[in-house]
């Protein structure tokens, strides 16, 4: 297989530098990311919506952009992403009523467009409010369907892999000059 | 790659035959023989009928002959055929085990394939010692970069988000610097040199001459640019030559690079800076 020859052919330093390549190609998009998540102060600054239940504002597979300032209020009507305790999957829904102190605690129930009732059921049991601590971060900007390809990848995960292992071995064997 | 191989055995087979019946040629390593080789009989009796493929081969003789002159005889070319590439007059030297095939079409592996040549004509035919100082710079920024980006994967691993923001800030922000100073090492210092070499000063008292190669071929162009700096070790003062030539007169149509046409090219660079040395 002549997809080899290029890397047999190829002296040590030639070869550090073809592994380093992948490495500096991974690097960039994770400090592009870090970097994001610093910027934003969001700990996953961009997410997908998975569920329909923020129809019509928001459908399956959209990307949302997420802030996550501490000094900024959380008002009714906004749309929050937050984590519910002991689950690992945040949701997008929209903030209806808060009740704020004056020293700046605040507590807030949330709801989905689409849906009939509150929240309250799937928060944790005994749990009625969120609490700042909960959000992952307020939705700022969106895009349509290109989600989609991130539902793709986790529903077929060895699509994922493969693909990650193409891309992987196409860096590693091509010979830059 | 099948029709050279093919041509080449009948080839022999048709000459140790014409030899044996007692033909033109003398034997192989008497004869200055310019006479045998000019000879229209022999010429004709290789070029045969019977395939285009033979004739091609007389076709090959005769080029190499107006190239390196009528002296060289046709057992000498023979024997240089054998071997993977043409050794210079009077040396035998061998590149590598076999000739590089590449898909012509793809331009870097084209380029990559003349640099790598280029590479080793100046350091195996003039015995030049390579120096990698301008590579293991460029390693070594990257090595850096990559070193941050792992600091901060695992540090904000070990601290989770809003603990980590000053160490992946710091992180971060390094890392683009980095990325910057690769940039302008890349495009300043570096500037498409793919090869330093030092010829050792034989006397070992005065510092090396150092002789740099660069090259350029644009995307979808066929205009290959060779450039060769020659950088006295004594005086300081440099001197280059460069040639640019369609990629066309150096491969094959299979894609193999004909060393007999690229590495007289490489000489002549060579030598046209080398003999101005001497007359200074």
């Amino acid at each position: 297989m002549d997809i080899f020859g290029d890397l047999r052919r190829m002296n040590k330093r030639q070869l550090y530098y073809q592994i380093l390549n992948f490495a500096m190609i991974v690097s960039s998009a994770l400090m592009i990311w870090k970097g994001l998540i610093v910027a934003t102060g969001s700990e996953s600054p961009i997410v997908v919506v998975l569920s329909g239940s923020m129809e019509p504002a928001f459908h399956r597979g959209d990307l949302l952009f997420l802030t996550n300032f501490r000094k900024d209020p959380i008002r009714a009507g906004e749309i929050v992403v937050f984590k519910v305790e002991g689950r690992d999957i945040p949701i997008v829904h929209r903030v209806i009523k808060v009740h704020e102190k004056d020293n700046g605690n605040v507590k807030f129930l949330t709801k989905g467009d689409n849906n009939e009732v509150d929240d309250r059921g799937l928060y944790k049991e005994g749990q009625n409010w969120l609490e700042k601590k909960d959000v992952v971060g307020r939705a700022r900007g969106f895009l349509p369907y290109i989600g989609m390809v991130t539902i793709i990848m986790n529903d077929y995960p060895k699509f994922k892999y493969a693909l990650l292992a193409v891309m992987g071995a196409y860096v590693i064997l091509k010979r830059e000059s | 790659m099948g029709w050279r191989q093919v041509g080449e055995e009948g080839e022999r087979d048709k000459m140790a035959a014409s030899t044996a019946a007692g033909g033109t040629t003398p034997p192989v390593a008497a004869a200055p023989s310019g006479t045998s080789f000019s000879s229209p009989q022999s010429l004709g009796r290789v070029g045969s009928n019977k395939s285009g493929l033979l004739e091609k081969k007389s076709l090959g003789f005769k080029r190499l002959q107006r190239q390196l002159g009528a002296s060289v005889d046709r057992e000498q070319i023979r024997r240089w055929k054998d071997s993977a590439y043409q050794p210079c007059k009077g040396g035998n030297w061998k590149i590598d085990d076999k000739p590089v095939k590449i898909d012509k079409w793809d331009g870097s592996a084209v380029k990559n394939s003349l640099d790598d040549s280029a590479k080793k004509v100046l350091l195996e035919k003039y015995k030049y010692v390579e120096n990698f100082g301008l590579i293991d710079g460029r390693l070594i920024i990257c090595t850096i970069s990559c070193f941050f980006a792992v600091v901060a994967l695992i540090w904000d691993y070990l601290h989770p988000f809003p603990a980590s923001k000053p160490v992946l800030a710091l992180c971060v922000i390094s890392y683009f610097i980095m990325m910057g100073i690769l940039t302008i090492y890349t495009s300043y210092k570096e500037k498409s040199i793919f090869l330093v070499a030092h010829r050792k000063d034989p006397s070992g008292m005065d510092p090396d001459d150092v002789w740099q190669l660069s090259s350029s071929l644009k995307r979808f162009d066929d205009k290959y640019t060779l450039k060769l700096t020659f950088i006295s070790g004594k005086t300081k003062q440099q001197r280059e030559a460069e040639f640019t030539k369609s990629i066309a007169k150096f491969f094959d149509n299979s894609g193999m690079l004909v060393m007999e046409a690229y590495e007289p090219e490489i000489s002549k660079l060579h030598d046209s800076l080398a003999t101005e040395r001497k007359t200074k």
